[in-house]
């Protein structure tokens, strides 16, 4: 049983009196236990719509999405549903609960009823999790954006989840927070953590194992890094490549043989090869 | 005369409590007209603090030390604060959340209605404004900007800065959360406004590589401080001083970094992916020519 199936699902935004605005269309997909899937697209192409259906924030209009073959349409569902798919979102500031980091951590787990020696357990493991260890008895208001989504992100662990979903992340954050969240992420799903990033950065795409493409609420392009970068539908998805692999096919346009890379690293691994 | 002139600017929030924190540190800085500066920096490193200062919306704390002339005035005094504020032009993170009249049209207008101009005048201008952000006036006008796309939005609420035809316009990361393209669009449209609108812009961003390929000038800032300043080229030469800086240098110029570690003799001073192409279309080429 895959961990996430989504079949045939749509749904619809009411706007005003009889007119809705169609989000998502006929979506049918399904992703496996441990997966690290990139959902890119345009502005207002449904991601963040279908990443509220993924825990049951959205129901679909029609269609069904099933966790671990729990349906989100049912309401006896919702709260193992939570529990299981963890959510982070792009501001940072609008995500801390409690004044002391500790305490943000902790809110989740304590929203479940567990025991206080085992959040603190959880507290601890989640801030080691992410890094932040030593800041447990800080600010959570000081700290930096990459700090501040990292301790979001262990709000979302001390949960337990089996799926986060990120989305846009690090849209607001400098190079240095985005590299400390990305590393975190790449870490967690090393450990078997299924991840569902949204995002604009195609050299964070680049990074994932599958890519996922929508375009006005439909599924347009779902593959593997390469395959994605390789489609003819990247610009209709308002999609341009990450920098390296823009240039490898320039470069392969003046002289040089076809590269089959994806990030920077290959590109100057390919192009070393191919100089010497 | 310079557009902007900073001397001697400190800034301190809480000033006189425990949570004191120096935002700028003993900044001198002038622009002169005509120039796209790129101010980068890490998080915390100062740089809102100092475009908020541009317009006057933070004022001076030490006026007997520091001061601020825009477009020949001082932004401490108060007769002409209302000039200053429609002189720069101040486009800010996420500028659509800042939207909020029923339509289009309103909200561009809303700026030049402030400076009590005549109704034509606001019309002509409403226009002109959507036109150069791109937004045909018939079909947009009327439209509620809750309705339109996420670029739309932006745009919407870029034209209502620059209807105001401010002299100087001060952009914070006015690509942040847009789409490749949509990213790729307002980067043009930058350039635009600076050749149609206001002459001097002043970009808050952390895209090197957008910085690499647009800025005449950049100003990095770290703790509060002017830590480089120069053309793109000069100040992405300064390694050490970038990575310092808790900044990134552009992608060209890594991977010319990278290449160069492995004996690949690409010049070390590119910036923009453009050149690097150059660069490594000649080396190949060199290499065919030997090989024949």
């Amino acid at each position: 049983m895959p961990q996430i199936e989504l079949s045939q699902v749509s749904y619809n935004y009411p706007v005003r009196d009889g007119v809705s605005l169609k989000a998502v269309k006929n979506l049918s997909f399904s992703v496996e236990r441990g997966e690290f899937v990139a959902l890119v697209g345009m502005n207002g192409s449904g991601k963040s719509t279908l990443a509220k259906l993924l825990n049951g924030l959205f129901v679909p209009t029609s269609g069904t999405v099933k966790i671990d073959g729990l349906d989100t349409s049912d309401e006896a569902n919702t709260f193992e549903i939570r529990k299981r798919v963890g959510m982070v979102f792009q501001n940072p500031d609008n995500q801390n609960v409690a004044t002391i980091v500790e305490d943000d951590v902790a809110f989740g787990p304590e929203n479940l009823g567990i025991e206080r020696q085992r959040i603190i357990e959880r507290v601890r493991s989640a801030l080691e999790a992410v890094g932040m260890s030593d800041y447990a008895k800080h600010s959570a208001a000081k700290l930096s954006g990459g700090q501040k989504q990292r301790v979001a992100i262990a709000g979302v662990l001390a949960m337990q989840p089996e799926i986060i979903i990120l989305d846009e992340a690090t849209a607001m954050l400098d190079p240095v927070g985005r590299r400390e969240v990305m590393d975190v992420v790449r870490k967690l799903n090393e450990q078997g953590i299924t991840v569902i990033n949204i995002t604009h950065n195609m050299d964070e795409a680049a990074r994932a194992s599958r890519v996922i493409a929508l375009r006005r609420g439909r599924l347009a392009i779902d593959g593997a890094p390469e395959d994605v970068f390789a489609s003819d539908l990247l610009d209709a998805c308002g999609l341009t490549l990450p920098p390296s692999v823009s240039l490898a096919n320039e470069l392969s346009r003046r002289g040089f043989d076809k590269m089959n890379v994806i990030d920077e690293d290959g590109l100057v691994e390919e192009i070393c090869k191919q100089l010497r | 005369m310079q557009a902007i002139e900073i001397k001697n600017l400190s800034f301190i929030y809480s000033k006189g409590t425990p949570f004191e924190q120096k935002a700028l540190d003993d900044i001198n800085l002038s622009v002169a007209e005509g120039e796209l500066v790129g101010v980068v920096g890490a998080t915390g490193s100062g740089k809102s603090t100092l475009i908020q200062h541009l317009n006057g919306l933070i004022r001076v704390q030490d006026k007997k030390r520091a001061s601020i002339v825009v477009d020949g005035m001082d932004t401490s005094s108060k007769k002409t604060l209302r000039k200053l504020r429609f002189t720069v032009g101040m486009v800010f993170q996420y500028p659509e959340y800042q939207l909020f009249a029923d339509t289009v049209e309103k909200d561009v207008a809303f700026g030049p209605k402030n400076m009590k101009l005549g109704a034509e005048e606001i019309n002509a201008r409403v226009r002109r404004a959507l036109d150069v952000v791109g937004l045909d006036y018939d079909t947009f006008a009327t439209r509620s900007p809750f309705d339109l796309s996420g670029g739309e939005k932006r745009r919407v609420a870029i034209a209502g800065v620059i209807a105001m035809q401010p002299r100087i316009l001060v952009l914070d990361e006015p690509v942040a959360g847009l789409d490749p393209a949509g990213r790729a669009e307002i980067l043009d449209l930058i350039g635009k406004l600076k050749r149609e609108v206001s002459p001097t812009v002043i970009i808050v961003s952390h895209s090197m590589d957008d910085m690499a390929q647009i800025a005449d000038r950049i100003v990095a800032l770290s703790h509060g401080k002017i830590v480089a300043d120069g053309s793109p080229r000069e100040v992405f030469g300064k390694r050490e001083l970038v990575e310092a800086a808790g900044l990134e240098l552009p992608t060209a110029t890594r991977v010319a970094d990278k290449l160069i570690a492995r004996g690949v003799p690409v010049k070390p001073d590119v910036i923009t992916m453009a050149e690097l192409a150059d660069e490594l279309a000649r080396l190949k080429g060199a290499k065919e020519a030997d090989n024949v």
